[in-house]
């Protein structure tokens, strides 16, 4: 079983903004080290998942199917966020119920019609929708400091300070989280569609613990 | 290329070019051949008059059973291939019932009917692939009466799967004159009194037998009563009753109900 | 992943082990419902959690199900989410083939029909049934997972409903009062309006300072005979 940690989404000003790193571990061992674990589904949605990989390549397929039939009927039907995300709530749902789940927390984010949409679903069937979502380690180291930043500041919070809070907090889960990784990849979804960054490194400070502030020193 | 009309009667799923069904329309004329079976709606309540037609005088006409009851608030009257019927019976008894379990309430007297006819085309196979229930169309017609949050309700269902609402209704043999003299002696105001004289009136008229109270059955469903089998007693006085006034008599003998 | 106490294993390598998978998960938050003379109110908080965490502080779990039927569900959203769904879809189906409205009576035996009939995989979901009868006084139907029901006049269910249950029963019921004052108290069982929705704000006002799942907002639902109709208050988000 390979697995990927924490993925966030927060709101901010123009849409929504996604973080994850790029790693996909066998346990203990740090295997793949560069899994792409958001993915653009379609024009106006992103789709990230912590949790089982292959079980997320599934999801993936399941998506791109639903895709190029809409594509085919050729009604003017797009799957938009909100779709995908009632979709995938209802197929992690029926897997579970059948007592066999895809192994995923996935994080639907998007951006369509002007509005943005932020959701959760989980092995479970459980679903939710809110301003700052994390999984994983994320959603006990991560999930705090987004809340102090987007709470309240959705429509205010720039595409920077998005930039700067995911990133952040990124650190943090590195710092912390065993397995996870300092390289990274961010998505936007917004007004001018979807966009998933390259991976680019997160830079980290790793000298003797006393010498760094806060941790003893002035 | 028209074919003649024998090569179309035989397949129950085959329509003839004329648009027909003819296994559906036979089993229309099945029932015509049926005992005469009689509906009447009241304010009150719903009455149901049938005659026990036996073929031999040595057979026990009580034994003969065509009204039923399906539920407290429903009754229904058979007429036609009476074994037909028990399917259908017993199925309503069931869907009554199921509705009762499930919604902790009585089905409507139309509910339920439509359940019935829902039953009465499974000799094709179903929309969505259901098995075809039986072989050919139903050989019975059916009187449903019954009370609900809608009052007192008559209905007639048919082999083809139709329902019509009636405020009386003959079935049968003598069903033709039946209908003529209900129409001329239904009025709106009905007493369910008055529209059993009016119901056993008309049943004495088609029938080829003396009506007497053993060969004919009596039933009424009233919001108060529900389901109602007339004892043999009291139609033995409302036989006499009528004996003593004649047809379309201004005060006939009140008959004992309820 | 690698189970922290795997299978003995001669070398260095543990291997990898599939997990066990619980399909149950429970999201926490309270509900209350209390049925008066010609109201019912019908109320839940908003607050959805798992473990210590606070997933969402809106995801409702009470339903306006027609004009005359009100439902909250506690316990595991998910199932709350689909089994209302389900409601929904038979309450429509109901309407076309009987041509009429379901009224609370006939949705309050359905639901216990839908329950039972997943006694072996249950909805792990405790409801609570809000409606007005055909005389129009309110009544409220509470139900277990497995669709074990009980016609009452006030209820509560959740996170909080051990806490709010004692208060309900005194305020209301007047059970286990020895000095309850029949003229400013009211009828045992028939509180005034504006009295049950005072109750039924302080009972989660109350419960939010001293149950971690309760809290974030309160969504109150009152049927009346003109209809249903929804009021939001929020609650401490802590």
């Amino acid at each position: 079983m390979v697995t990927g940690t924490s993925v966030l989404g927060i709101k901010y000003k123009d849409g929504i903004m996604m973080a994850a790193d790029t790693l996909a571990s066998y346990g203990s061992l740090a295997r793949f080290r560069d899994v792409q674990r958001i993915v653009p589904v379609g024009e106006h949605t992103l789709l990230g998942a912590s949790g089982e990989m292959s079980d997320f390549a599934y999801i993936q397929e399941q998506l791109d199917k639903l895709l190029v039939a809409d594509h085919l009927a050729a009604d003017g039907h797009t799957a938009g966020p909100h779709f995908i995300w009632q979709y995938l709530s209802r197929l992690m749902y029926a897997r579970r119920s059948r007592v066999n789940p895809l192994w995923n927390s996935l994080i639907v984010g998007g951006f369509r019609d002007g509005k943005r949409f932020l959701g959760f679903v989980d092995l479970q069937g459980t679903t939710y929708e809110a301003s700052t979502i994390a999984t994983g380690f994320g959603a006990y180291l991560g999930q705090p400091l987004l809340r102090k930043a987007v709470e309240g500041k959705e429509d205010t919070l720039t595409k920077e300070e998005a930039h700067k809070l995911l990133v952040d907090t990124l650190r943090v889960l590195y710092y912390r989280d065993a397995r996870s990784l300092d390289k990274i990849q961010i998505a936007t979804a917004d007004a001018s569609g979807v966009s998933v960054s390259e991976p680019f490194k997160l830079d980290s400070d790793w000298s003797f613990g006393a010498d760094i502030r806060g941790y003893g020193a002035l | 290329m028209f074919l003649s009309r024998s090569d179309y009667d035989r397949g129950v799923s085959t329509f003839s070019p004329e648009g027909r069904i003819f296994q559906v329309e036979y089993a229309l004329e099945a029932i015509k051949l049926g005992s005469t079976a009689i509906g009447v709606q009241t304010k009150e309540g719903v009455i149901l008059a049938v005659e026990r037609r036996s073929t031999s005088p040595l057979v026990e006409a009580t034994s003969i059973e065509k009204i039923v009851e399906i539920d407290r608030h429903l009754g229904c009257a058979i007429s036609g291939l009476t074994a037909d019927s028990r399917t259908i019976v017993d199925h309503a008894r069931v869907a009554a019932q199921h509705h009762t379990f499930v919604y902790d309430e009585p089905i409507k007297v139309e509910s339920l009917t439509q359940e019935v006819c829902d039953l009465a085309l499974r000799f094709g196979e179903g929309a969505s692939g259901e098995k075809r229930a039986m072989s050919r169309p139903f050989g019975v017609a059916l009187l449903i009466g019954g009370v609900d949050e809608n009052g007192p309700q008559l209905y007639q269902t048919d082999p083809s799967g139709n329902y019509v609402r009636y405020k009386a209704k003959a079935l049968g043999s003598g069903s033709e004159g039946a209908q003529t003299e209900l129409k001329n002696q239904y009025h709106a105001d009905l007493t369910l009194a008055e529209g059993i004289q009016v119901a056993l009136r008309i049943l004495k008229q088609t029938m080829e037998e003396k009506m007497t109270e053993g060969n004919i059955q009596l039933a009424t469903v009233t919001a108060a009563k529900g389901y109602f089998v007339h004892p043999i007693e009291e139609i033995k006085t409302l036989v006499e009753g009528l004996g003593q006034t004649a047809p379309g008599a201004s005060t006939p003998a009140t008959p004992t109900v309820q | 992943m690698l189970s922290a106490a795997g299978p003995t294993h001669a070398g260095p390598v543990r291997i990898p082990m599939e997990h066990g998978f619980s399909p149950y998960t429970d999201n926490g938050g309270t509900t209350l419902a209390i049925a008066g003379d010609d109201y019912v109110i019908v109320a839940g908080d908003t607050r959805q959690s798992e473990g210590y965490s606070i997933n969402t502080r809106y995801c409702p779990k009470v339903f306006k199900l027609d004009n005359n039927c009100v439902l909250a569900t506690g316990g595991m959203a998910a199932d709350g989410q689909n089994l209302v769904r389900r409601l929904k879809q038979s309450i429509e189906q109901y309407h076309h083939v009987h041509a009429k409205t379901m009224s609370p009576s006939a949705l309050a035996q359905l639901l216990s029909v839908v329950l039972y009939g997943k006694r072996h995989f249950p909805y792990f979901v405790w409801n609570t049934l809000g409606g007005l009868d055909a005389d129009g006084s309110g009544w409220v139907y509470s139900y277990d997972p497995v669709g074990n029901v009980e016609k009452r006049k006030w209820a509560c269910a959740g996170s909080a409903g051990h806490l709010i249950m004692p208060f309900l029963d005194a305020k209301i019921g007047h059970h286990h009062q020895s000095q309850i004052d029949a003229k400013t108290e009211g009828k045992p069982g028939s509180v005034p309006f504006d009295t049950a929705m005072k109750y039924t704000k302080d009972a989660f006002t109350s419960a939010t300072e001293r149950d971690i799942y309760t809290g974030d907002l309160l969504e109150i639902f009152v049927i009346r005979k003109s209809g249903v109709t929804v009021e939001q208050i929020p609650l401490k988000r802590d």
